[in-house]
């Protein structure tokens, strides 16, 4: 990651690595470097993230990982190739709007894509005063894996607040629950859901931010699907069967160009 | 007339030369003829009924008060800080890695990583930067997730912790210094000087008592910006250049006549009777700033 640093630590680059900048530099300028803590099955090289926070290289960098929280791995490389002053999806800056609930509502729904009302607050009483119950509170804080939960009434309203806004430190996002939470994997933007309304808020999502592996929080609602959310996904939570879709799109990006 | 919201939390009211300075910013906003309302978190609602927001809470990405800037700058407010900036200045890690890019003075510093973290690397860190180094984590503020250590069971320890919310950690050359400077940075100018003084026989500014919860913090010397060294204050504005236009405080140690740079923080503190103690314009100039 540091120049210095190799002085003070002999660095091991793996085979792999140098094979995929070889690649890059004979496949000439459309060529993109996938970056990648998944196990992918495809033809394209993919360099490990602590290969990469490493190198130098100069070109576009497709930075596949399952988790891009801020501070995280998957962030510090999207960070090293922004500052070596390359392309890379996603940015850091995309990484923590879609993290940050209300960024993502605020900014997707200026993109056209349907989303839920919500308020951000640390007040049971603003929540009670805005929407009627159910309602689903989402944490807004540093600490939790993005969680939220579900209350029927207000003394659950009380203990979720409690819990989620970390002893009113930190602020909440809550919204109306009509319906139950609806998690959707989304892999740029593709999705193995048959509902239209879904694949559209998927792809616009992608549109939006481009964070390549993600887990997306939606709610039905008149026959219509809403935003409400967006999660990182466990490593737990990639199967071998998403492991091939994601393996395949990113076969296809690295052919030709895909940046738009 | 330019419609201001100042984004703050009620710790920002604690300490009664803070308050007195949110009050200065109020009272010099609306001698100029603008609104100036304090917005609290339940107040979120309305940032699209303001011209420009000016935030006082501490930034971070992971807190409220990015959540703040960040709607503000997509609905195309001014604002102060901004999330560019607070990005830069939360994340020291990224910080560092901008001062080496545009060669920017600084505090000889590594970056470890969580992964590659093991006896032999400790053992040249120590023999590179001698012994104590410091650790900071990358969202160091106020003095805190800042320590010293000198051997390797407490360079773990301290590692350890720091690692539970990052997978990258900084680790500094240790320089001791009576003072650091404190240079006030707005839209490349300098805004105002300060030493900000060691408490005695500490290190840093602010440090925690042992045994109790209580900070104690050290003297704030405060200078005329006529008055201070020319280079000292050319120093701060190229750190200030790779980062943004916005306000910042510049922390800058003297070591043999040379100055180094400490870190690059937005959202300085400004207390009354101390940072705005030999200058009084400075809420004039950020309150003309942010109704540009």
């Amino acid at each position: 990651m540091h120049p210095s640093l190799e002085t003070v630590s002999t660095v091991i680059v793996n085979f792999k690595y140098l094979n995929g900048v070889s690649c890059l530099l004979l496949s000439g300028a459309s060529c993109v470097l996938v970056v990648s803590n998944i196990d992918l099955r495809t033809n394209a090289p993919i360099t490990k993230p602590s290969a990469f926070l490493k190198s130098s290289v100069r070109d576009f960098i497709l930075n596949v990982n399952n988790d891009y929280r801020y501070m995280k791995t998957g962030y510090y490389v999207s960070l090293h190739a922004e500052i070596l002053g390359n392309s890379v999806v996603p940015t850091t800056e995309n990484a923590i709007d879609a993290y940050r609930l209300p960024v993502l509502l605020v900014r997707a729904s200026k993109n056209g894509t349907p989303v839920m009302p919500y308020i951000l607050t640390d007040s049971v009483k603003q929540i009670m005063a805005e929407f009627n119950f159910p309602v689903v509170v989402f944490a807004v804080n540093p600490f939790s894996f993005n969680g939220f939960q579900t209350a029927k009434n207000r003394t659950a309203l009380y203990r979720a607040l409690k819990s989620l806004s970390m002893n009113y430190r930190y602020a909440v996002c809550a919204q109306p629950l009509h319906n139950e939470i609806l998690q959707v994997k989304s892999f740029f933007g593709e999705c193995n859901i048959e509902d239209d309304g879904v694949k559209e808020i998927a792809k616009k999502v992608y549109e939006t931010f481009k964070i390549p592996v993600c887990k997306l929080l939606l709610q039905r609602f008149d026959g219509e699907a809403y935003l409400c959310g967006l999660q990182p996904l466990k490593m737990e939570e990639i199967l071998p069967s998403d492991v091939d879709m994601i393996s395949k799109i990113v076969s296809r990006f690295s052919g030709k160009g895909w940046f738009d | 007339m330019t419609r201001i919201a100042c984004f703050v939390e009620k710790y920002n009211f604690t300490y009664s030369d803070e308050a007195e300075a949110l009050q200065c910013f109020k009272q010099t906003a609306e001698q100029m003829g603008h609104e100036f309302n304090f917005m609290f978190r339940s107040g979120l609602s309305e940032i699209p009924k303001y011209d420009a927001v000016f935030i006082r809470a501490t930034t971070d990405p992971l807190y409220t008060a990015y959540v703040v800037s960040r709607t503000a700058w997509v609905l195309g407010l001014r604002v102060v800080d901004d999330p560019e900036s607070i990005r830069i200045c939360a994340n020291k890690i990224h910080q560092y890695r901008l001062f080496e890019k545009y060669d920017v003075p600084h505090i000889p510093t590594l970056f470890l990583n969580k992964e590659e973290f093991h006896h032999r690397q400790i053992e040249e860190i120590f023999e590179l930067f001698g012994k104590p180094v410091v650790i900071k984590a990358p969202y160091t503020s106020f003095s805190k997730y800042v320590e010293k250590v000198s051997c390797e069971t407490s360079f773990r320890e301290v590692a350890k912790r720091f690692f539970r919310r990052s997978d990258y950690i900084v680790v500094q050359k240790f320089m001791p210094s009576r003072f650091d400077w404190r240079v006030g940075v707005l839209n490349g100018e300098v805004l105002y000087v300060c030493k900000y003084m060691m408490p005695k026989g500490k290190w840093k500014h602010g440090v925690k008592r042992r045994g109790k919860p209580s900070f104690i913090w050290g003297r704030t010397v405060t200078l005329k910006r006529d008055n201070a060294p020319q280079r000292l204050k050319e120093t701060a504005l190229k750190a200030c250049s790779v980062i943004g236009k916005g306000l910042y405080g510049v922390d800058i140690k003297e070591v043999n006549g040379d100055y180094v740079v400490v870190e690059v923080n937005d959202n300085p503190s400004i207390y009354r009777g101390q940072e705005d103690l030999r200058d009084k314009d400075i809420y004039e100039k950020i309150i003309r700033f942010l109704v540009e």
